[in-house]
C-alpha cells in the first residue's frame, strides 16, 4: 500500500515536471498545473510515510530499468520515512504557497523551466532519502545538485545570483566527490554499493579506514549541511533563489545531509568511538553560535534566514553528535533521547523556517525589497502575514509554548545527561555545549527581534513600505498552517516524539517513549534523573486561565478602560521614520561586544557646503569583514588559480598532442595495474 | 495531596509573590534613601502607584500595534505563570509537573522578548535604545544563569525547582560544596543583570540616553504600565526567591501543615529582607558601570558557573 502511494507520488511529480514543460503559450496554467501535480505528490508521499511510521516496517522498492548494470534499488525504513514525512509536509506547503509567489514570475519569465526543475527538485530530495544502493544514492545526490543549481540561478540577469550558483556547485561537487570516495572504501570492503552489504561490514572494516570515511563523510554532507567554516555556499545560494524554492532549500533539502549523517554514523559505521561524537558535538557548537552571529549583522532578511539556518543546523547536530556520545559509551535509551531532541528540533526547523521564508516571500511580493531597513509598519498593511511570521520568530526564538522550545528543552535535558559520560573532557564539553546553547537561544530572540521590529512595526522608512498590500490569500494561509502546525507541536510534542521514538526503535533498538512521558501526551519525563517534568498542555492552559482572570480582576477594577491615541514622545520633535531605531543600530551593541569577531570597518565622510562650518550630508558605510572568505577561501581559490595558471602550457589547443596524452596515459596505466 | 492544597497553595503562592513584591522594592528604596540621608517616599508607595494606575484609562502612541496592547498582558502573565512554578513557602509545588527552570528561563524571555518589540513599535529611538541593550545584557547573562543552573540540577538530580528545594533540604552541606558556592555566586550576578540594578543598570534614572529597562518601557501608562512595573517588581522577587530557596532553603516547609507555612513566611521575609539589604548595600557602594563593561562583569560570572560545573565534576 505504502509503497504503491510512493510511486504514484514519483509518477505524479515527473508528470507535473512534464506538464510544466508542455504549455509553452498557456505558461500561467502550466504553471498551475505543474505546482498541483507536485501538492498531489506531496500529499501522497505524507500518506506514504505516515503509514510507514505507524507500522514501524520497512518496504524494498525495485525497478528493474536497466536491469543487470544497475538496480535501482530504494528503502523506506522507519528513518527515510521520517524524512519523507519531513520533505513531504514542507514541499505540500511550498507547492501551495508558489501558486501565489509564481505570480511574480508569470508572464514575465519562463516559468515552464521553473516548474519544470522544482518538480524535479522536489522528487530527487524524496529519492535522496531513499535511495538504498550508493550508486542510486550518488545519481540522485547530483540530480538534487543540479536542479537546485537551476533554481538558484533562476534570476540569472542578477550577477550576485550567478555568483551564488557558482559557489553552490563548486562546494556541491566538492562534497559528492569526498561522498564518492566515501563510498569506495566502503565497497572495498562490502564488495558492493548496496547499503545492505555496507550494513553488514559494518564491524569488519578497519579502525583507520574508519576514520577516514568518518571524516570524509563530516565533510562531504556537512557542505551541505552548511556547517562553519564550510557554509560559504548558503547565505549566498538561499537568498538568491525565489522564496517558493528557498522554503524548500533551507527548510528540508539541508536536512538531507542530518540523514546522511545518521545513516552512516548509526549504521554503516557501527560501533563509532566516542571522540567522533566530540568532533560533531564541537562542529555543532561552532555552527550555531558562529551563524547566528553572522545572523545578527545581516540586513537582507533572507540572509539572516539563511544563516539561521546554519545555527539551527548546529543545534540539529549537537542532539546528533550527543546521540553519538552516548550510543558509544552503551547509553542506549539516553542516546535515543538525543536523537529524539536532534530530529524533533529537525522538523521544527523544517517547518519554521519554511514559515519565515514564506514570509519573507510574502514580504517581498509586496514591497519589492529584502532590506529589512527599507522596511517598517507592515503589521499594519500585511495584517495576516504580520502574526504569522511573529508565530515564526517566536518558534524560532525556542519561546514557550511553541515548538522551537520544545526541541530545545530536550536538547538540554540531553545535555544535562551528559554527566553520566565516563570521560571527564567530554562531559565538560557537554556543559560548555549547554551554555552555547544559552547563548544561541539568547542571539536567536535578538536576531527575530530585529526582524520582525524593523520590518513591521513603528513607520514605514519607505515607499515601498508605505504602499505594500496583503499578498494573495493562498500565500498566508498556506503560512498560516505552519504556524498553527508551530503551535500545535509545541504544546502536543508527545505525538512527534512518538513518531521519532518509532526511527529510533528500529535504528538503537530502544524505545524510550514509556519512560519519558506519563501520560498519553499530558508529561514528558527526562530520563535517569529523579523527577524532571515538562507539560506544555498544561503551562498553556494555566496561562490561559491567568490571562483570564487577570482580564476579569482589571476589568472590575476600571469597568469603562478607554484608551486615547497620541503621538510617541520624543522629546517634542514630531514624530518621524528618522527617528526609529533602525536594524544597524539595534545590533550595534553586539558588534562592539564580538568586534574580534566581525572586524567592523566603518567609514564615515561628512560634504561640507560652502561655509566650512555646515555639513551639507554625512555618508556612513559600515561593513563587517567576512573572515572565513577572507582568511580560509580567497587563499584556496587564489591557489587553484595560480597552480591551473601554471599548467596552461599543456593545453596548446592541437588535438594530435591531446590524442597523444590520452595514449600515454593509457599505457601508463597498463604498464601500472596489468 | 488533596484538592484543597491543590487549590490553596497555588493560590497563596500567587498572593504572597503579587503581593510582596511592590513591598520589597519599596523597602529597597526606603533603606537607600535612608542611606543617603533622604526621607524617601514611603515603603508603600509602589502600591498606591499601582493603585492609582490601574484605575487611569491609558494613552498609547498613533504609531503602535497591536504588539504593544498585548505586551502588558503577556509580561504579567508569563511571570504569573513562573510564580505558580517556584517554591515559595512549602517545597511541595502543586503544579511541579509543568514545568521545570528551563521553562522558568524561557518564560522571562518570552516576556521580555514582547517588551522589547513593543520598545521598537512606538518608533521612539529611546525605545529602541533600551531595548537594543537589554538585549545585549540579557543575551550576555545567558550562558552564565544557564550554567550555574545546571550546577543545582545536577546536584539535586532534577530541573523541576520544587525537587531541587526539597532535595537540598535534606543535604546538610550546603554551600560547603565548592560547586554550589561559585553557583550562587555566578547566579547572584547574572540577578543583578536580569533586574535592571545597579551596577548594571539605574532603576532610578530617568536620563534617556542611560536608561535601558525604564527606556524600553517609556511610552506605557495607565493599565498597561502598572501591569510592567507590577510584573518588573515580581520578577525581582522571583528571582531572589529562587535564589534563596535553591541555595538556603532552610525554613522552607517540606509539606502542607499551617504552623510550618507560618513558620516558613517568617524565614522567608527574614531572607528576601537579608537579601534587599544586600542588594542596597551594593547599590550604594558601586556606580554604574559603563555599558561596554557589562560584558566583563558577566564573563565573570560565565567564568564561576563554569568552573562551579566543573568542580562538581571534580567533587562528584
Amino acid at each position: 500500500m505504502a509503497g504503491h502511494f510512493f510511486i504514484i507520488s514519483i509518477i505524479l511529480y515527473i508528470v507535473g515536471a512534464l506538464f510544466a514543460l508542455c504549455f509553452y503559450t498557456w505558461q500561467k496554467a502550466g504553471n498551475f498545473i505543474s505546482l498541483v501535480f507536485a501538492a498531489i505528490a506531496a500529499s501522497f508521499s505524507i500518506a506514504t510515510a505516515i503509514t510507514m511510521l505507524s507500522h514501524g516496517s520497512r518496504i524494498h522498492l525495485d525497478f528493474q530499468l536497466l536491469h543487470p548494470i544497475i538496480t535501482y534499488d530504494f528503502l523506506l525504513d522507519p528513518l527515510s520515512s521520517f524524512f519523507v514525512l519531513a520533505i513531504s509536509v514542507v514541499s505540500f506547503i511550498a507547492s501551495l504557497y508558489s501558486l501565489g509567489y509564481t505570480r511574480l514570475y508569470v508572464n514575465k519569465r519562463d516559468t515552464r523551466f521553473l516548474g519544470f526543475t522544482y518538480n524535479l527538485f522536489l522528487l530527487s530530495m524524496l529519492l535522496v532519502v531513499t535511495a538504498n544502493n550508493a550508486f542510486v544514492f550518488m545519481i540522485v545526490w547530483e540530480l538534487m545538485a543540479l536542479v537546485s543549481f537551476f533554481l538558484v540561478i533562476f534570476e540569472h540577469e542578477n550577477p550576485a545570483a550567478r555568483k551564488a550558483g557558482f559557489v553552490y556547485i563548486v562546494m556541491a561537487h566538492i562534497g559528492s566527490g569526498l561522498l564518492a570516495v566515501a563510498f569506495f572504501i566502503m565497497l572495498s570492503y562490502a564488495g558492493s554499493f548496496g547499503f545492505d552489504d555496507f550494513r553488514n561490514v559494518a564491524s569488519q572494516v578497519p579502525a583507520t579506514y574508519k576514520n577516514i570515511v568518518f571524516f570524509l563523510i563530516l565533510i562531504g554532507f556537512g557542505i551541505k549541511a552548511g556547517i562553519f567554516p564550510l557554509h560559504l555556499w548558503l547565505p549566498m545560494a538561499h537568498p538568491a533563489a525565489p522564496s517558493n524554492v528557498s522554503m524548500v532549500m533551507s527548510g528540508v533539502m539541508i536536512k538531507t545531509a542530518v540523514y546522511g549523517f545518521v545513516r552512516f554514523y548509526f549504521e554503516f559505521l557501527t560501533p563509532c568511538p566516542p571522540w567522533w561524537g566530540g568532533i560533531i558535538l564541537i562542529v555543532g557548537a561552532s555552527s550555531a553560535i558562529l551563524g547566528i552571529l553572522y545572523a545578527l549583522m545581516e540586513r537582507d532578511i533572507k540572509t539572516l534566514l539563511a544563516y539561521s539556518s546554519v545555527e539551527n543546523m548546529g543545534i540539529i547536530l549537537i542532539g546528533i553528535g550527543l546521540a553519538m556520545i552516548f550510543k558509544s559509551y552503551g547509553f542506549v535509551s539516553l542516546s535515543s533521547l538525543a536523537m529524539i531532541a536532534g530530529l524533533y528540533h529537525l522538523i521544527n526547523h523544517a517547518v519554521f523556517k519554511c514559515l519565515l521564508f514564506g514570509c519573507a516571500g510574502n514580504i517581498y511580493y509586496s514591497t519589492h525589497t529584502r532590506n529589512i531597513e527599507e522596511l517598517g509598519g507592515l503589521i499594519k498593511r500585511l495584517r495576516v502575514t504580520a502574526p504569522v511570521f511573529l508565530v515564526g520568530a517566536l518558534s524560532i526564538s525556542a519561546l514557550p509554548p511553541l515548538n522551537g522550545f520544545m526541541s530545545e528543552w530536550l536538547i538540554f535535558q540531553s545535555l544535562l545527561n551528559g554527566f553520566n559520560i565516563p570521560s571527564v573532557l567530554i562531559k565538560i564539553e557537554t556543559m560548555i555545549c549547554g551554555a552555547v546553547v544559552a547563548l544561541t537561544g539568547a542571539l536567536v530572540a535578538t536576531c527575530f527581534i530585529k526582524a520582525f521590529g524593523v520590518s513591521f512595526l513603528a513607520l514605514p522608512r519607505s515607499d515601498h513600505a508605505q504602499k505594500a498590500k496583503e499578498v494573495p490569500v493562498v500565500m498566508y494561509v498556506s503560512m498560516g498552517f505552519l504556524a498553527m502546525l508551530c503551535v500545535c507541536m509545541g504544546i502536543f510534542p508527545a505525538k512527534i516524539m512518538m513518531i521519532i521514538n518509532r526511527v529510533n526503535t528500529h535504528l538503537l533498538g530502544t524505545n524510550i517513549m514509556p519512560a519519558i512521558t506519563s501520560y498519553d501526551w499530558l508529561q514528558t519525563k527526562s530520563i535517569h534523573t529523579n523527577f524532571t517534568g515538562l507539560s506544555p498542555k498544561s503551562t498553556t492552559v494555566l496561562g490561559i486561565i491567568l490571562l483570564v482572570v487577570t482580564f476579569a480582576i482589571l476589568t472590575i477594577i476600571r469597568p469603562g478602560f478607554a484608551r486615547k491615541s497620541y503621538e510617541t514622545w520624543t522629546c517634542g520633535i514630531t514624530p518621524g521614520t528618522r527617528l526609529e531605531y533602525t536594524a544597524t543600530a539595534f545590533t550595534r551593541p553586539f558588534k562592539t561586544i564580538f568586534s574580534s569577531l566581525y572586524r567592523p570597518k566603518v567609514e564615515v565622510s561628512s560634504e561640507y557646503s560652502v561655509p566650512h562650518y555646515f555639513v551639507k550630508s554625512v555618508t556612513y558605510l559600515g561593513e563587517i569583514t567576512p573572515i572565513f572568505e577572507k582568511y580560509l577561501y580567497t587563499p584556496i581559490s587564489n591557489f587553484v588559480l595560480n597552480s591551473s595558471e601554471r599548467v596552461r602550457w599543456v593545453h596548446t589547443g592541437n588535438i594530435h598532442l591531446y590524442l597523444a596524452y590520452i595514449f600515454v596515459t593509457l599505457l601508463i596505466l597498463i604498464l601500472f595495474f596489468q | 495531596m488533596s484538592l484543597a492544597s491543590n487549590i490553596i497553595l497555588p493560590m497563596l503562592q500567587i498572593v504572597v509573590i503579587a503581593g510582596l513584591a511592590p513591598l520589597v522594592k519599596g523597602f529597597i528604596n526606603k533603606i537607600e534613601a535612608r542611606l543617603q540621608c533622604r526621607r524617601g517616599p514611603s515603603i508603600f508607595q509602589l502600591y498606591y502607584n499601582l493603585v492609582k494606575l490601574l484605575q487611569k484609562d491609558a494613552v498609547v502612541s498613533e504609531t503602535a500595534s497591536w504588539i504593544f496592547r498585548a505586551t502588558p498582558y503577556v509580561t504579567f502573565v508569563s511571570i504569573l505563570i513562573i510564580t505558580l512554578l517556584v517554591p515559595v513557602l512549602s517545597s511541595h509545588v502543586p503544579v511541579n509537573f509543568a514545568g521545570d527552570v528551563i521553562l522558568i528561563i524561557y518564560l522571562f524571555a518570552l516576556g521580555r522578548f514582547f517588551l522589547v518589540l513593543s520598545s521598537l513599535d512606538t518608533g521612539s529611538a529611546f525605545g529602541g535604545m533600551g531595548g537594543s541593550r537589554e538585549m545585549m545584557v540579557s543575551a550576555m547573562a545567558e550562558p552564565a544563569m544557564m550554567l550555574s543552573i545546571f550546577t543545582v540540577s545536577l546536584a539535586a538530580g532534577s530541573t523541576n525547582l520544587g525537587n531541587i528545594t526539597s532535595t537540598m533540604l535534606n543535604t546538610s552541606i550546603i554551600l560547603l560544596n565548592p560547586a554550589l558556592f561559585l553557583a550562587f555566586a555566578a547566579l547572584a550576578i547574572v540577578i543583578i543583570a536580569e533586574t535592571g540594578r545597579i551596577p548594571i543598570d539605574n532603576p532610578y534614572t530617568h536620563l534617556e540616553l542611560t536608561m535601558i529597562h525604564e527606556g524600553m518601557i517609556l511610552e506605557f501608562s495607565g493599565r498597561y504600565f502598572a501591569l510592567i512595573e507590577w510584573a518588573s517588581c515580581m520578577k525581582l522577587l522571583l528571582l531572589l526567591t529562587i535564589l534563596v530557596n535553591t541555595f538556603l532553603p532552610w525554613g522552607v516547609a517540606p509539606g502542607l501543615t499551617f504552623s510550618g507555612l507560618i513558620l516558613s513566611f517568617a524565614v522567608y521575609l527574614v531572607k528576601i529582607g537579608f537579601f534587599a539589604i544586600l542588594i542596597v548595600i551594593l547599590e550604594m557602594s558601586f556606580a554604574k558601570i559603563r555599558l561596554f563593561r557589562i560584558p566583563n562583569l558577566l564573563g565573570t560570572a560565565f567564568v564561576l558557573s563554569l568552573l562551579a560545573i566543573i568542580s562538581h565534576y571534580m567533587v562528584s
